[in-house]
């Protein structure tokens, strides 16, 4: 079975003073994957500028915007319509032999293939303090391993917003304890980094009809590579694996890689700027 | 050998610990340089002098300058020139040349590997925080393939002469390597001064180069272009380096823009021309990683052309050099040379590496800390002769201030024998007579699609000041007049 | 050509042109005055009033009393006054130097000899004797650049851009000088006839113009208002006149924009438009009401200017 969603991203600037050039990127369309099917994008500017269709450079979809007139306010409303298939995350074999997986991801070969997401990044840098925070109990497998982690992180971070934003490190998460989802899912992938488990931020949108934390803006979660079975999703701030009711859009080694918009804005003065996410489901 | 009287080196003071590149181990002139020691000899110290007024004089006219910013205003300089060149015979070229090409192509294999496949650390040849710790590893270009197999198209690489004779690596330059300029404007000057002397002797032209780069890039230009329109992409006028894009762009015969002339359009290219817009399908670019996308990289930089990247990674542009190249020019890489050329291309080295003592490994620290004094240490990721200490030059309290800097980060730096560069008579303004001076060299090579390039030159830098061993520019470096001879 | 790059090369033509002007209006002014026929045309003070209405920087207050040392310091090397030569030499280099790689080396040498020989020129000695020097080798190190335009560079859209500056500039200094000079006139009117018409100060006009003695060849008269107007805006083959650089302005143009189609839009068209209006103009028709041609003139080369930049500089 499959379900369809329907999700509209909004995003409004107002500029104090004319802006005579500009250019924006956005990464918020939904991944095309195994269990994301798409059916339609529609993407609308309010200043009729072309919206250019591209690839960034971790090779995820993106929409550009350069408007060639000078503006003091612009809108952007998406509309997405997608197939989503019903996902079981416990539906693979936990056929995990303990001893093997654990010299897997000591391997020269897996540690190069992973790289990326076993490096420590700017938000994904544990102080030297808490580095053994949480250790893996190499008595249970990996899986079960990565569900503690997934379930201690949601139990350490109290859900909080307006307290941390895009530049908060993990050092003032943990010692503060609250957050919201990237912090979570940093202080995740910080952790499954630290024993040995690649693990990658993602970004996407969350249907939140189940009353789940992630606001009405995009959503972040984790996705953690255990050996024999592959990338599986992990969502830290509401203690779950991710589902059905996660939309995956973009992943990377943490925020940075993922960040929704992107802008260049030549213009002097204040400027405020809103965005919006709503998800609708359709079950069929 | 009859004596004559030579005016202009009666004076010179010849240190004979040190290698002189003009006089051979009895203390007799080399061959090579017999004519000219005469031709110089000829004149008095005052038309030396007169002559040197008049070249330096010609480089301000031409604006071979660059700016040097204080509290209160800009000051336009010049980079400093020695009307007395250097020579390298047929041979001793032959083995640089071939030294350098081979150096080249091992990086651009090397770059290729570590941006796909990553066989070289997966057989443990390098270490795997040769990328997972450098911040020129651009994971960006992950799975690209650049346009005909090249990344770095211009390579500048810098050896010395040690004090046995032979050529040492210093370190190579695969970003934006500059001075080339430097090197066509030294021999322009030589010929406007002293033409006589290129009677004497069979050199190599060093006015070839932006033909051989122009064509060498169309190599690698874009799938399903036909005739690639090319441009050199500066920083703008500002730029210390101004000179040097200015120079290529127009002996190229392209246009040199800066970031806001062009513009991406669905991932190609374009440039704002008078006559509207017109693609775009080489970039000579040279302006670092960092800032050739805001929209990719970083997002204050007003340099670089929002969307480049993008159209770059659907092979719609040439970068030249391509983005991430720095990975392959820190010098935790150099010290692995001898084994990636070996491991890509199956060849000893032809030009030595300089051995270097890493201190990230315990018993190498342990050693540096304990020799400082015979040592150069370097931090891994300083570029222009930053950061760098030689230790038979610190007091110690110095040598402290840099066994405690080193111990606490010792990942950030390297430390390697002192090299005794290689000396040349340079004169002096001060003293108004031919001094013995440190030199290097920096060559340029130029990497296309199954074709290379070297320059039969490259850029003598000289350290001007007395004893110092540092060349670089930015630290009060000149330049020499560079002659390969042909055979 | 990139259309920055295109922008620039028509501002280092005009402000090669435009320190021309200023060190030649200098020149003419003060030294022509020391003897002139009457008080008024000597008096320093009118002289140098002169000067700084012509670069634009008028002194209303009549009470006002100018040093002259200083006058000239600010009109000829204060690097704090805009419109200053040494500014505007600055300006030149600089567009010179962001398009250095379409222009010839020779060009660029000559420029930036004439930019260091303007920075390098002492204060002091420009101020107390220095002005006839300093003035002199400007206008001769312009008149080398534009041999050098003329003479090194390949005579196509470079070339045509940067002489559409230097035209329109042309025409648009010697406009300013003729308003100067016109007010002046109005002050100092000359002792006999029609006093405005025979004021000693249309033949400084016709020298700060370098056309004095090509005036004289072709009128064989003293120079009175009207025949100096006649010449300065009217004659096509006086070099400095109004419709003289029109018609550059129009050829050049024409070299840019090869369409053929017919565009009432276009820079080509205006140009046109303007150069017919005044080929077809007689003396007599300005001589009536001089200030009001002087201000339709000025607004047309704006117009240009302005056109010019929206089609070309500005995609």
């Amino acid at each position: 079975m499959s379900s369809e969603y329907s999700i509209t991203y909004k995003a409004e600037n107002h500029y104090e003073n004319w802006v005579h050039d500009a250019h924006w990127q956005f990464l918020i369309i939904p991944e095309q994957n195994n269990t994301q099917e798409f059916v339609s994008v529609d993407f609308k500017n309010s200043l009729g500028a072309i919206n250019e269709y591209s690839i960034n450079g971790y090779g995820f979809r993106t929409i550009r915007i350069q408007p060639r007139k000078k503006f003091k306010e612009i809108s952007f409303e998406a509309n997405f319509r997608l197939l989503k298939k019903e996902v079981n995350p416990f539906d693979f074999e936990l056929g995990e032999e303990i001893v093997k997986s654990y010299q897997k991801i000591q391997e020269l070969d897996f540690k190069v293939d992973f790289e990326p997401f076993l490096r420590k990044t700017h938000y994904t840098t544990l102080p030297e303090k808490d580095s053994t925070i949480f250790q893996f109990d190499t008595e249970k497998s990996i899986f079960e391993n990565l569900k503690a982690l997934n379930h201690w992180t949601f139990i350490h971070i109290y859900f909080k917003t307006g307290v941390t934003d895009v530049h908060t490190t993990l050092h003032e998460i943990i010692d503060n304890r609250h957050g919201v989802c990237q912090d979570f899912s940093h202080l995740f992938c910080a952790l499954a980094r630290q024993n040995g488990i690649p693990a990658r931020y993602v970004s996407g949108y969350l249907h939140q009809g189940n009353g789940y934390f992630g606001d009405s803006q995009m959503h972040a979660w984790a996705e953690a590579y255990v050996p024999n079975i592959g990338w599986v999703g992990f969502d830290p701030t509401n203690d779950l694996l991710a589902n059905t009711d996660h939309i995956k859009v973009a992943h990377g080694k943490d925020y940075a890689d993922c960040s929704p918009l992107r802008g260049v804005v030549y213009s002097k003065g204040k400027n405020t700027t809103s965005h919006a996410v709503q998800v609708l489901q359709q079950q069929q | 050998m009859g004596k004559i009287e030579n005016r202009i080196f009666s004076s010179y003071e010849r240190n004979p610990i040190l290698y002189d590149e003009i006089y051979d181990k009895n203390g007799d002139i080399k061959n090579v340089y017999q004519k000219l020691f005469d031709l110089y000899g000829g004149h008095s110290i005052r038309d030396y002098v007169k002559l040197n007024t008049k070249a330096k004089s010609s480089f301000f006219n031409q604006g071979i300058t660059f700016q040097v910013y204080d509290e209160k205003e800009s000051q336009e300089k010049i980079f400093p020139f020695d009307l007395f060149p250097r020579i390298i015979d047929q041979d001793e070229w032959d083995v640089i040349e071939r030294g350098a090409i081979q150096r080249s192509k091992a990086l651009n294999l090397f770059l290729w590997d570590v941006y796909h496949d990553k066989k070289i650390i997966k057989d443990g040849v390098v270490p795997m925080e040769l990328i997972s710790s450098s911040a020129n590893y651009l994971d960006q270009m992950i799975g690209i393939d650049p346009p005909g197999g090249i990344y770095n198209h211009i390579s500048g690489t810098d050896v010395i002469k040690h004090n046995d004779g032979k050529y040492y690596v210093l370190e190579d330059n695969i970003r934006c390597p500059s001075g080339v300029s430097y090197v066509i404007c030294n021999r322009t000057a030589l010929k406007r001064a002293l033409f006589g002397v290129f009677n004497h002797y069979r050199t190599y032209s060093v006015t070839n180069y932006a033909e051989n780069l122009l064509d060498l890039l169309e190599t690698t230009k874009p799938k399903g272009v036909d005739t690639p329109n090319c441009v050199v992409i500066t920083p703008g006028m500002y730029n210390s380096a101004f000179y040097e894009h200015s120079y290529l762009a127009k002996t190229m015969g392209v246009e040199l823009v800066e970031g806001r002339d062009l513009f991406v359009e669905n991932d190609f290219v374009y440039m704002k021309t008078i006559g509207g817009p017109l693609k775009v399908d080489i970039i000579y670019r040279r302006i670092d990683d960092a800032f050739i996308d805001p929209l990719e990289f970083r997002p204050d930089s007003a340099l670089g052309v929002p969307g480049l990247f993008a159209a770059y990674k659907k092979g719609n542009v040439t970068l030249a050099n391509a983005p991430g190249t720095g990975v392959a020019d820190d010098k935790a890489v150099y010290t692995y040379m001898p084994q990636i050329i070996k491991y890509y291309l199956d060849e000893e080295p032809i030009l030595n590496n300089v051995h270097t003592y890493h201190c990230s490994r315990p018993d190498e620290l342990k050693y540096v800390l304990e020799h400082i004094p015979e040592l150069v240490i370097k931090p891994v990721d300083e570029a222009g002769g930053y950061g760098i200490s030689i230790g038979n030059r610190l007091t110690k309290e110095e040598i402290e201030t840099i066994k405690k800097q080193v111990k606490e980060n010792p990942r950030k730096y390297v430390a390697q024998p002192i090299m005794s560069l290689s000396v040349h008579p340079t004169y002096i303004d001060d003293s108004e007579s031919f001094e013995q001076r440190h030199v290097d060299l920096r060559t340029f090579t130029v990497l296309g699609k199954d074709k290379e390039f070297v320059l039969k030159g490259g850029l003598t830098r000289v350290a001007l000041k007395k004893g110092n061993l540092i060349v670089n520019s930015s630290q009060g470096g000149g330049s020499k007049d560079t002659w390969v001879l042909k055979e | 050509m990139l259309a920055r790059v295109a922008n620039n090369l028509f501002w280092m033509g005009r402000y090669i042109e435009r320190s021309e002007h200023i060190a030649r209006y200098m020149n003419v002014n003060y030294f022509s005055s020391l003897d002139a026929p009457n008080a008024r045309s000597q008096d320093r003070q009118f002289v140098l009033r002169s000067m700084l209405f012509m670069v634009g920087d008028p002194v209303h207050d009549d009470s006002t009393v100018l040093e002259e040392e200083k006058v000239l310091y600010k009109i000829g090397l204060n690097p704090e006054f805009p419109f200053s030569i040494i500014n505007n030499v600055k300006y030149a280099r600089e567009n010179a130097n962001s398009a250095r790689d379409l222009i010839s080396t020779e060009l660029y040498e000559s420029i930036n000899k004439f930019y260091h020989f303007v920075l390098n020129y002492p204060v002091e000695t420009f101020v107390k004797n220095g002005l006839y020097d300093f003035t002199v080798n400007v206008a001769e190190m312009t008149a080398i650049l534009r041999g050098k335009i003329r003479g090194t560079l390949l005579h196509d859209s470079v070339y045509a851009i940067i002489l559409m500056g230097v035209n329109i500039e042309r025409a648009t200094q010697i406009i300013r000088i003729i308003n100067t000079k016109y007010n002046d006139a109005l002050e100092a009117q000359g002792s006999y006839g029609d006093k405005f018409s025979n004021s000693f100060e249309w033949t400084t006009l016709l020298k700060c113009a370098e056309s004095y003695d090509m005036m004289r060849r072709l009128y064989k008269k003293t120079p009175t208002s009207i025949s100096t107007l006649e010449f300065l805006i009217l004659n096509p083959n006086c070099p400095r006149s109004v419709m003289n650089s029109l018609n550059q302005v129009h050829k050049h143009i024409k070299q840019l924009d090869q369409s053929t189609k017919y565009n009432k839009n276009s820079t080509a068209f205006l140009v046109g438009k303007v150069r017919s209006e005044y080929e077809f103009k007689h003396i007599e028709e300005i001589e009536g009401n001089i200030q009001a041609f002087i201000d339709q003139i000025l607004k047309s080369l704006t117009e240009i200017s302005q056109k010019m930049d929206k089609e070309f500089f500005n995609y």
